[in-house]
């Protein structure tokens, strides 16, 4: 029953229907107006007969046609501002809900693990276990929550790098570093490929976001003992940091919708995957504001994907785009 | 010694799965873990198990689907769904495809460990020797608690474990309170100060099967502050 009702209040249907209401009505007008017209010439021409000089028959009948289309067209419009309206509501409840889904399980994590040391009787190793995944649940947490923090900032383009020098080799080991144990939890094999290794003029706090969110996806992604290449290679003025995966990959459709805020891809495989949907959006704006650009490969589905950061190696002089 | 119980876990975050399994373990659970959907069905075919513990957002197969799948050939097995889904048409989703119980994710150890265990026992309490095989009947309708058979609104169908316990018990007080307390010690097996909106989404199951009109009830019907009454007059129906 609610899901007729649902339907039924669709704005489509909606929509529709106002229209149809509004031809009924204009055609009810025409009709109306023709078929007494003269009754009212007739009347007005007994109380004000100066007003019969000219003949207003059309003209009146052409200014309520003329009525009924300019509200028409504010109907039409209030119709496009309710649609827009409508989606970015779905969004904002597809969000709401992924992201308390997304808090909600290293949460969860957390406090069975915290219980389990509270109730049940744990060896020291297994103590020293359950704190390390409690700590890799924070920094999901915080990971998450930085995430959600930079895409409500009113203005993310606007936002100024804090630029400093960053040596990209250290840099890069340092991430892995900090990433070991979920590869190992994975059995995922990290490799890292330094072709070159220049120093970037970078936001390190921000370049650190956008590699941990590349990184995070390429995990997330990758099936169980698969390897994951972060390859860097200098091309004249920009530095390109590749993250290859070989994981469940992306179809052409999708290469171009996922750095859009909140979208995510809809496939079999991946549904009970952890995700916003921002991660790639706030990259994407994080590469933009150092003036580099992040793309991403695929060869089609289950065939991995390589998504490519190239950063000018001078910001200050370059631009990507 | 009776021989350990032995559950299905379905999760697929690590973190929560290992955790579980560990507690699980530790109470003396025969525990296996399935780590999508697909996979749940496969052990679950392989037969042995005496409740699932099943996550909802799932790869390859989501946990409503592997329930519903479930529900297709055995409606007694018992099933917990444990879900970060926390809004009540989730719960009620849940509840129609054929969840038992629905724990919502963050939760408390002790307070899932009491529901496994409460579950583990009503499980056992369908498995003793029939004690009912008359067929309970009001109306037109019927309910054979043996087979979980029922005749409700739209014909005949199978009511799940906890609603032919649920309805077993409304029928064993015919046209007496039976309190929201009582039903949740005896046909969920955990004490009054849990979560309660369970029996709220059973009670409007259950209306929705036996009920000409669920909004208006006049068998199973409300006590303000009291409890639930299943009302037996004189057959209109």
């Amino acid at each position: 029953m609610s899901r007729l009702r649902r339907l039924l209040f669709h704005p489509v249907f909606i929509f529709v229907g106002i229209q149809i209401a509004w031809i009924i009505l204009m055609a009810v007008w025409i009709n109306w107006y023709i078929k007494n017209s003269l009754r009212f010439k007739e009347f007005a021409q007994k109380i004000k007969p100066e007003l019969f000089t000219t003949d207003f028959n059309w003209v009146i009948l052409l200014e309520g046609c003329v009525l009924m289309l300019i509200i028409l067209a504010g109907v039409c419009l209030i119709f496009v501002y309710w649609t827009k309206q409508a989606r970015l509501n779905q969004l904002q409840s597809a969000f709401v809900s992924s992201v308390s889904h997304e808090l909600k399980s290293p949460l969860a994590s957390i406090q069975l693990y915290l219980e389990t040391l509270q109730y049940q009787k744990v060896s020291p190793e297994e103590t020293r276990e359950f704190i390390e995944i409690m700590l890799t649940d924070t920094e999901r947490l915080a990971g998450l929550i930085e995430n959600i923090l930079e895409a409500g900032k009113s203005d993310v383009k606007s936002m100024q790098p804090q630029l400093a020098p960053l040596e990209i080799e250290q840099f890069l080991k340092e991430l892995l570093q900090a990433y070991e144990r979920q590869f190992k939890e994975r059995g995922c094999e990290a490799r890292l490929d330094i072709q070159d290794s220049p120093t970037l003029h970078a936001d390190k706090r921000a370049i650190r976001m956008v590699f941990s969110n590349l990184l995070s996806n390429a995990l997330r992604y990758t099936p169980e003992g698969g390897p994951i290449t972060i390859r860097v290679t200098a091309q004249k003025k920009f530095c390109v940091i590749e993250f290859i995966d070989s994981g469940v990959g992306l179809v052409k459709k999708d290469l171009k919708k996922i750095f859009r805020k909140f979208y995510r891809v809809q496939d079999k495989e991946t549904q009970g995957v952890e995700g916003a949907g921002l991660g790639l959006f706030i990259s994407r704006e994080i590469v933009k504001n150092h003036k580099g650009k992040i793309e991403v490969y695929s060869q089609g589905k289950g065939k991995g994907s390589t998504f490519a950061v190239s950063l000018p190696l001078d910001p200050d002089k370059e631009n990507a785009s | 010694m009776a021989p350990a119980k032995k559950i299905l876990l379905v999760e697929d975050e690590r973190h929560i799965s290992k955790g579980l399994m560990f507690n699980l373990e530790r109470e003396g659970y025969d525990m296996a873990l399935a780590e999508n959907g697909e996979s749940a069905l496969d052990y679950f075919s392989q037969g042995g198990f005496d409740m699932m513990i099943l996550d909802l957002m799932l790869p390859k197969l989501s946990g409503l689907e592997v329930a519903r799948k479930i529900r297709e050939t055995n409606i007694r097995f018992p099933i917990l769904m444990l879900t970060a889904k926390t809004t009540d048409e989730d719960r009620i989703l849940g509840f129609e495809l054929g969840a038992d119980d629905y724990l919502t994710k963050p939760f408390h150890l002790p307070e899932l460990l009491l529901r496994v265990k409460g579950m583990l026992r009503r499980g056992d309490w369908y498995k003793e020797p029939v004690r009912n095989k008359e067929i309970f009947r009001f109306g037109k309708m019927w309910i054979n608690f043996d087979t979980g058979k029922a005749r409700g609104n739209s014909g005949e169908f199978h009511l799940t474990a906890k609603e032919t316990l649920v309805m077993n018990l409304l029928a064993s007080k015919k046209n007496e309170v039976v309190s929201r307390e009582e039903l949740l010690e005896k046909v969920w097996g955990y004490t009054s100060d849990t979560e309660t909106r369970t029996i709220d989404n059973f009670i409007a199951r259950l209306r929705k099967y036996f009920e000409k009109n669920p909004k208006k009830p006049v068998r199973i019907v409300t006590v303000r502050e009291k409890g639930y009454q299943l009302v037996l007059g004189p057959d209109k129906s």
